[in-house]
């Protein structure tokens, strides 16, 4: 037996046995990283049911789902019309930057005003999307009730008090704030008239 | 790029020459057969048992409080692991298959050491550290085996705390200083539970301590001469890492085969009575170690004296430490030793006969031979000193 | 040479020995009547009869508190649709584990113990699931007459059995012995799959790997024979 055959016998037995080393390492490595994902019944409590027959005209309330806290907002009539004309203050009046701030259900130009599938009721997450403080509710219009923490224009909605980043009404984020993007939404629809699944 | 960033490395820290000394042309004898392939596979174990262990304590909660149906948040965490968690029950099943390989694979590479008499000069302290090791491997199985909370786990443990009572004067603090109250309770599993993160990462020190003085005084061999370093050496690398890494190949077979489609091992691995939650009002019928603990727990039932079992099972562990001291011996290999090779065989058979012993129901029959294989047990060590003087060794390889 | 054979093969010789020990061994050490070989089947069929015997019979008094209804749902060898689980749940939320109505108390007072929960039954009685179906075709009158008919049992150590015969209206006629086997095979199925209901996908893919293992390990034979020539040659 030459030399040269065997050391290309050699080099093939050395080249099959590393990469079948690699198959097993890299496999083995799967289930590691797999469980640290969500586990079944974690991802199982991703849907949130909810009666906003509860939520009364002009109130907001903060609820749970998949363990992050969610606005849903019972907008008045009023609240619904100072949504409107101040387009070119926001950063993305249309809700077109990412997946996060669009929905499926999102498929009119009224349900990207309002962002709701029913108008009066809001329902986006409480975090605000520079890094993650629940914002301040300021409904009313003007400095009357808020003094100088919000702009002399002010149109209502929400005030981050961590940076000072603003959003409106349907949780558009105003442009000047640190936020890059309007509050998240998620796919919900209702089950009733007033019972919404979420997520 | 890659030459250049090891340079750089090198440059600062001569890791270049710390792997090819003690690595890739580090010597070792040539002659080297199979059964020295388990002092590899043992690290290769140590490395799983803390892999699946971290992921593992991502999980798992050890807390006694009870919940619905008699059971408790740490059982409850468990079977959330085999059931809810993304591969929990792969990771488990390699823990606790893990635990029993560990010991496996060590009481081989313990055997070679006896066989070939690895732990003769100047081989004592590496020897010597390799029992340090055991007691350790012991301690951390022990403390592991509380975590689930089952039957057996408590009563174990239970036990086993027990025996620590028989210590005189201090043995009633001992008791509460390990069980954090008067009986095993939450305070004994949140302990147990550090520990048991504990032991392993000082295993992890020690065995690198292991592999330091082995690395000084260098391996063994099967005909147990000092060998020429010039003609009988051969490099680890390529030599070795083929030979260990076919080595781990046998072993993941068979580690496999037990993780996939026999992971309870009949009981062996994981005890049918740990399937029913901790009951402290009530013992299960039948209470064993895990195999791998089983021949001490004969040695301690021997003795119908509590102290005196204690104390036996404490000297059958501490009589290894004084093992290269007692063999007086010039020849180290069994091969050449024909009356020290009856003996070391018996010496096996005993502690398998032991292990069967203490994984059994007491009987009278048994309690006997539990009897007869614990004085070949201390036989073997209080003969040795004697041996040298009448045994005619076989002329060794080499003419020396 | 030769010796190192001797040695490998006296020492395979024992080991194998060892391995075909153990389960006799382990089985040995349990003590007690042998038991019936139960064909335990874990394909869908079976173990949705079983599943309605564990609701239907079972439930009256045990729990198997780790079995939800999602995963009634999840778990592919059971296989219920939303509608089925949502029959069986009623007002109970799907990630509720099967509960039953009866107290502990109340139990404990009618039978003298609280019924176990069943979760892990089948991995915690030596025998598994052969154990379960032998103890629920097992009863019988007591030849001594001592025992009441319904809590004399032949595989249960001791024999006094605190349950009483949970399939007791099936009878242990000829035409009705066919019944009570079925439904004790079924449930004794469905316990034996919900005690580790990862074995079947655990099987499957220990088949691969151990597929795999052959290849890589005859590979690193190969590898080693191949490198070790050089130390041969001399």
């Amino acid at each position: 037996m030459s030399d040269k055959a065997d050391h290309s016998r050699r080099n093939f037995l050395y080249v099959a046995a590393g990469g079948l080393g690699a198959v097993a390492a890299g496999a083995t490595a799967v289930p590691f990283i797999g469980s640290m994902l969500p586990a079944a019944d974690t991802l199982a409590a991703a849907k949130t049911e909810f009666d906003t027959s509860t939520v009364v005209e002009g109130q907001l309330v903060v609820i749970q789902w998949q363990g992050k806290p969610v606005f849903v907002v019972n907008r008045t009539a009023d609240m619904l019309e100072r949504v409107k004309g101040h387009d070119d203050k926001l950063k993305d009046p249309n809700s077109e930057a990412g997946e996060e701030v669009q929905a499926e259900w999102m498929d009119s130009e009224d349900k990207r005003t309002f962002r709701a599938i029913k108008p009066e009721i809001l329902i986006v997450v409480a975090s605000c999307t520079h890094l993650g403080c629940i914002p301040l509710f300021k409904p009313t219009a003007g400095q009357k009730d808020w003094g100088d923490s919000v702009p002399s224009d002010w149109a209502g909605g929400w005030h981050c008090p961590c940076h000072g980043s603003y959003y409106d009404l349907s949780a558009r984020v105003v442009k000047g704030s640190p936020a890059p993007q309007n509050l998240h939404v998620m796919s919900y629809e209702y089950k009733t008239d007033s019972i919404v699944v979420i997520g | 790029m890659k030459t250049g960033l090891f340079k750089w490395v090198d440059d600062r820290t001569g890791l270049e020459g710390i792997i090819k000394s003690q690595l890739t042309e580090y010597p070792v004898p040539k002659n080297l057969n199979y059964m020295w392939n388990f002092g590899s596979l043992a690290l290769l174990v140590l490395v799983l048992q803390i892999l699946t262990g971290i992921f593992l304590v991502m999980y798992y909660k050890p807390d006694a409080s009870l919940t619905y149906g008699g059971y408790t948040v740490a059982f409850d965490s468990v079977e959330r692991i085999m059931r809810d968690i993304n591969f929990g029950w792969l990771i488990r099943y390699m823990h606790a298959v893990g635990a029993s390989a560990f010991f496996v694979v060590v009481y081989m590479h313990i055997g070679r050491g006896l066989y070939y008499g690895s732990y003769k000069g100047p081989r004592e302290l590496l020897w010597i550290i390799g029992v340090v090791i055991l007691l350790i491997m012991q301690g951390a199985a022990f403390f592991g085996y509380l975590l689930p909370w089952g039957q057996m786990s408590f009563w174990g443990a239970t036990v086993i705390t027990n025996l620590f009572g028989a210590v005189p004067v201090l043995g009633e603090y001992l008791q509460q200083v390990l069980r954090g109250g008067f009986a095993v309770g939450d305070p004994t599993l949140n302990r147990f539970f550090s520990l048991h993160y504990l032991f392993p990462l000082l295993l992890a020190a020690i065995v690198g301590g292991h592999i330091h003085a082995l690395h000084v005084v260098h391996s063994n061999n099967p005909d147990g001469v000092d060998i020429d370093h010039e003609k009988d050496t051969i490099p680890f690398h390529p030599y070795y890492t083929v030979k260990d890494a076919f080595g781990v190949g046998v072993f993941l077979l068979g580690y496999c085969y037990f993780v996939f489609f026999q992971p309870e091992a009949w009981g062996y691995f994981i005890e049918v009575d740990n399937f029913v939650p901790a009951n402290n009002l009530q013992t299960p019928a039948h209470i064993a170690p895990v195999w791998y603990l089983t021949p001490w727990y004969t040695i301690l039932r021997t003795f119908e004296n509590k102290l005196l079992g204690v104390a036996m099972m404490g000297a059958s562990l501490a009589i290894l430490f004084v093992l290269p001291f007692l063999d007086r011996s010039k020849v180290r290999s069994a091969r050449y030793r024909p009356v020290f090779r009856q003996m070391v065989i018996l010496f096996f058979i005993s502690v398998v006969v032991l292990g069967y012993c203490g994984h059994s129901a007491p009987t009278a029959t048994l309690a006997i031979v539990g009897t007869i294989a614990t004085c070949v047990y201390f036989g073997f060590f209080l003969l040795l000193p004697f041996v040298h003087k009448f045994e005619k060794t076989k002329p060794l390889p080499g003419g020396e | 040479m030769r010796g190192m054979m001797m040695k490998t093969l006296r020492f395979s010789l024992i080991a194998g020995l060892m391995l075909v020990m153990a389960p006799a061994m382990a089985s040995a050490s349990g003590g007690g009547v042998a038991l019936k070989h139960a064909e335990i089947s874990l394909d869908q069929e079976t173990i949705k009869a079983g599943l309605t015997v564990f609701t239907d019979v079972c439930m009256g008094c045990h729990s198997a508190k780790y079995v939800t209804y999602r995963n009634l749902m999840d778990y592919p060898e059971i296989g219920l649709t939303r509608e089925e689980v949502d029959d069986l749940r009623g007002s109970n939320s799907l990630m509720e584990g099967l509960k039953t109505e009866l107290a502990p108390e109340d139990a404990a007072e009618s039978y003298g113990v609280v019924p176990p929960d069943l979760s892990v039954i089948a991995r915690a009685r030596r025998g598994g699931g052969d154990y379960l179906y032998s103890l629920l075709t097992g009863y019988e009158e007591d030849p001594d007459g001592k025992v009441e008919d319904g809590n004399y049992n032949h595989f249960f150590p001791g024999n006094r059995i605190a349950m009483p015969d949970p399939l007791a209206w099936l009878g242990h006629d000829d035409d009705e012995t066919a019944e009570l086997e079925k439904q004790a095979r079924d449930v004794s199925s469905f316990l034996v799959f919900i005690g580790d209901p990862h074995q079947l996908e655990r099987k499957r893919l220990g088949r691969w790997v151990m597929g795999f293992l052959v290849l890589l390990t005859f590979v690193l034979w190969m590898l080693k024979k191949e490198v070790w020539k050089d130390v041969k040659k001399h």
